[in-house]
């Protein structure tokens, strides 16, 4: 730093020469993680508030406190973000230990995936087309209910714009939980393993966080659920959208 | 040393999905295949380890940190695609809605139906 400069402005440009480095993102994303944590125990965990959302608005208003772009944060945290390859791979485990209730469901689950993960998609499309949605953000809003690493890969076949994309995701995946948790208690379902695959198939990782608040169980599902949804739109999506 | 065991496995199945993703142009994830291979490997070996199952739990339990700054990113584009927003939020809003509808009612008739309601909570 330029000496020239007094300690109060070297103070007052700390967070942007920090940011250089991923270690003040990784520091942020921790702290709005407990803080986030703190406040949903506080507010007596509301069902219709995912606890990721307080967790993401601490997060950004951290970010802006700080002085420091969006960009320069996102920069830093992708270093976190490494560890989402490996913390999907983890979801294997629970998925084996399960796998006897995935086998005794086998049936219902090839049957409602095609069907369920088909009209994820269509429903929001005809919607968006009906209230006169833009080519481009029909194709950003289609892999919605996909996990973000199989949905960038995606809209990179089929032309989506990645913020809007991203969004979506987002969107989809906050409001699924909340959906699920209000359509449960509404249709009187109490079996875990149909809540975890409605999680996972709508919500993907953002309802798989979810689910594994309830039981091991309904995470087993929901990590089914997003994988095997991830794995049918990716091939399906492509091929719709040449035709 | 355990943990960082089991991190290396699931660090290596990881890679190993990359490379089948790359090597074969699969449009799906790494992870999400490595997922699938290290499912099809317990179910081979019948059994998971002490290492793998604490690296897995330890990951599982932070998803949720790694998630976060995807969704706060929702905070700083909204200046973008201005006049798309009532689209964008209605066809996700109701779209969400009418599909996790039909998950829950499709899996659940089906689960009772198929698998028969006696070991449906088993």
């Amino acid at each position: 730093m330029d000496s020239s400069f007094t300690s109060w402005e070297r103070l007052l440009t700390l967070p942007q020469v920090l940011a250089g480095t991923p270690m003040l993102a990784i520091a942020m994303t921790i702290l709005a993680f407990f803080a986030a944590d703190r406040l949903y125990i506080a507010i007596g965990r509301p069902v219709w508030l995912p606890p990721v959302v307080p967790a993401a608005t601490i997060l950004a208003g951290m970010i802006v406190l700080l002085g420091l772009d969006a960009d320069s944060y996102r920069e830093g945290a992708d270093w976190l973000m490494l560890l989402l390859g490996p913390a999907t791979v983890a979801l294997g485990v629970p998925l084996y230990q399960n796998i006897h209730h995935i086998r005794a469901m086998l049936w219902p689950i090839v049957i409602t995936l095609p069907i369920a993960a088909s009209l994820a998609v269509a429903y929001t499309l005809v919607i968006a087309w009906a209230l006169g949605a833009s080519p481009t953000v029909m194709v950003s809003l289609a892999p919605k209910s996909v996990t973000a690493a199989i949905a960038l890969g995606i809209g990179d076949t089929i032309g989506s714009s990645v913020p809007l994309l991203m969004a979506a995701l987002l969107i989809t995946g906050v409001f699924s939980t909340l959906c699920v948790e209000v359509a449960v208690r509404l249709l009187k379902i109490t079996d875990e393993r149909v809540i975890g695959f409605a999680l996972g198939l709508n919500g993907h990782a953002i309802g798989t966080v979810r689910a594994f608040e309830i039981s091991t169980t309904a995470g087993a599902f929901s990590s089914l659920g997003m994988s095997l949804t991830g794995l049918f739109t990716a091939l399906f999506l492509p091929i719709m959208f040449r035709l | 040393m355990s943990i960082l065991r089991g991190f290396l496995i699931l660090v290596l199945f990881f890679l190993l999905g990359e490379s089948l993703r790359l090597v074969f142009e699969v449009p799906v994830s790494g992870g999400i295949l490595g997922l699938m291979l290290l499912t099809l490997y317990l179910m081979v070996t019948g059994g998971v380890g002490h290492s793998v199952a604490s690296a897995s739990q330890a990951l599982i339990s932070v998803l949720i940190l790694l998630i976060m700054p995807g969704l706060t990113e929702i905070f700083f584009i909204s200046g973008k695609f201005s006049g798309q927003w009532l689209a964008v939020i209605v066809s996700l809003l109701v779209g969400t809605f009418l599909s996790v509808v039909t998950t829950l009612v499709l899996l659940n008739a089906l689960a009772r139906k198929l698998s028969g309601g006696a070991n449906s909570h088993g």
